[in-house]
């Protein structure tokens, strides 16, 4: 019953961004504006392709019935920049996309975890300080900066930079609640009575926490596909990313609205696996 | 900490603001003979591709990106605290569309939605215009998280004794926001303004790397980072990290800064 709440849930929130994104496409002030109007050789083309979709796209009703027939019949639209169906350029490059966010989740899960589990246990107040310091420091390193480096000093990939950005994230949040835990008398009376700390650590500590990390869980997978965008484009990676940051440099609406809706989608279903995310997020922040 | 961190954030401010503002000192003007050029006493920090001072445009960048983030987060923080205490506190039949209207706000990965809003500007947008819009558009879409989290905060005070007393004594509910619910919220309002200094700076210079925040020639941290691409063609200069030394360096600041306010 409560899946079947929460499948219901998604549904609307999906539809909800869907009908936002179109709104937000369709009167954005660069709607019926194409960068290839630039281009001398092509802008009589181009221009009387804007008129007409001024024609076809003068009442949003229309346009949005359009559409969600299209979505329907399982047409994504028609790409403006590749003037093919969207459906063919997203297929693709799904893989490329789903590979680089599992690798960068893992990643950042494994080296979060493995931190946070003995820093958490042992750390006086000059360490957690470090610790604070650290995490900062790569909190602070924009993903586009990070990738650079990468880039020139030819030592990691786009995984790497997605790993270590939600390393850091996740590593912050991950130690917060595992330092609270370790503080709480049934733990301390566990360690008193000779419990190794390997069955602490499962039996006490992160099946207990495990919601939580679930919640965090999907923070981290909507912060990854957000940070695919840079780690692809800057690593020449076609994937999901790439396209939607071509998309939007050449203003092809309905490949964009495609891609954010496949992302809505995503992140809906991430959240059917996992207890929503603003749970840990207001319980972590007011405190 | 919190004083130093405060502290260094204001000489950098005013250093930027020094820098930034001198006589004869330009972000635009290009000096053609010294294009991507080292250290000389004319530019200190040597010039980039087009010739232009690179320690003029850190300044304005500098300058730009913290006046836009803490408005965006003034701004945010408004909206966040009016939406968060109308759904707790306000007629109960608007608590519901209103948490599902954040939610549908978070269910989208941020960059993907300012892609969406950038990308939909028109083709000519002027370059201080398409600063402003820039922060303006994270302003918009940054308050769900944080209206979130003044909803639960408020959400406890609706059934606090003090409440119930207040209600009791005949005070009106304007008075009781006025007087006893936001000066209660300032706590949890605060470190949420300035959780989100930090978040607006780097989401614009992840717009920026994308080609999609601020337009030439305005600079931005974002668009200075660009430069970042060309360093492999200009000679070694170490002044070229420049940018993104002051961008981080002002980013570990902000970080400590609300690390200190939380644990406050």
């Amino acid at each position: 019953m409560r899946f079947l709440r929460q499948l219901g849930r998604t549904c609307l929130l999906v539809l909800l961004v869907a009908a936002g994104t179109l709104a937000l496409v369709r009167y954005a002030p660069g709607y019926f504006s194409d960068p290839r109007e630039m281009d001398a050789e092509h802008a009589a083309t181009i221009r009387a392709e804007i008129d007409a979709r001024r024609e076809t796209d003068s009442s949003s009703r229309a346009m949005a019935v359009r559409i969600v027939q299209g979505w329907l019949h399982g047409q994504l639209g028609t790409s403006r920049q590749y003037q093919v169906p969207v459906g063919e350029l997203i297929r693709p490059r799904l893989g490329v996309t789903a590979r680089l966010v599992a690798g960068g989740l893992a990643f950042g899960w494994l080296a979060a975890v493995a931190l946070a589990v003995p820093l958490s246990m042992r750390l006086n107040s000059a360490g957690e300080a470090a610790i604070a310091a650290g995490s900062a420091l790569l909190l602070a390193i924009p993903v586009g900066a990070l990738a650079t480096i990468f880039l020139l000093t030819n030592t990691g990939g786009p995984t790497l930079t997605l790993g270590l950005l939600l390393a850091a994230r996740d590593f912050k949040f991950v130690y917060r609640l595992l330092r609270a835990q370790w503080r709480e008398p049934h733990l301390l009376f566990a360690r008193a009575q000779g419990m190794t700390v390997k069955q602490i650590v499962y039996h006490s500590l992160l099946r207990p926490l495990s919601p939580q990390l679930a919640s965090l869980a999907t923070m981290s997978f909507v912060m990854a596909l957000s940070l695919a965008v840079p780690a692809e484009v800057l690593f020449d990676l076609p994937g999901i990313g790439q396209l939607a940051w071509g998309a939007a440099m050449n203003r092809d609406l309905p490949l964009l609205l495609a891609v954010t809706l496949l992302m809505a989608t995503a992140v809906g279903l991430s959240g059917l696996v996992c207890p929503p995310a603003l749970t840990l997020q207001e319980k972590l922040e007011p405190a | 900490m919190q004083r130093l961190a405060l502290t260094l954030l204001l000489l950098l401010a005013l250093s930027a603001l020094f820098l930034g503002l001198r006589p004869h000192a330009s972000y635009s003007a290009q000096d053609r003979e010294q294009a991507a050029a080292g250290a000389s006493a004319l530019h200190p920090a040597g010039t980039d591709a087009l010739g232009r001072d690179r320690l003029t445009r850190v300044a304005v960048a500098a300058l730009l990106g913290l006046t836009g983030a803490v408005s965006a987060a003034t701004l945010t923080t408004v909206i966040a605290a009016g939406v968060g205490v109308l759904a707790a506190l306000g007629p109960s039949f608007l608590e519901g569309p209103l948490l599902l209207l954040c939610d549908a706000f978070l269910a989208l990965p941020w960059l993907f939605l300012l892609m969406m809003v950038r990308s939909g500007m028109p083709l000519g947008t002027a370059p201080l215009l398409s600063a402003a819009a820039t922060f303006f558009i994270l302003a918009l879409l940054g308050w769900p998280a944080c209206a979130r989290a003044v909803h639960a905060g408020a959400a406890r005070m609706r059934c606090a004794d003090w409440m119930t007393q207040g209600r009791a004594g005949g005070l009106r509910t304007t008075q009781l926001m006025q007087w006893h619910v936001l000066p209660r919220l300032g706590s949890l309002l605060s470190p949420q303004f300035l959780i989100s200094v930090p978040a607006f700076l780097m989401a614009e210079a992840n717009l920026g790397t994308l080609g999609l925040g601020v337009t030439e020639p305005l600079p931005s941290w974002g668009s200075m980072l660009l430069e970042l691409d060309h360093s492999a063609v200009m000679g070694g200069s170490l002044w070229i990290y420049l940018p993104v030394v002051s961008l981080v360096g002002t980013l570990v600041l902000l970080e400590l800064l609300v690390t200190e306010e939380a644990r406050a």
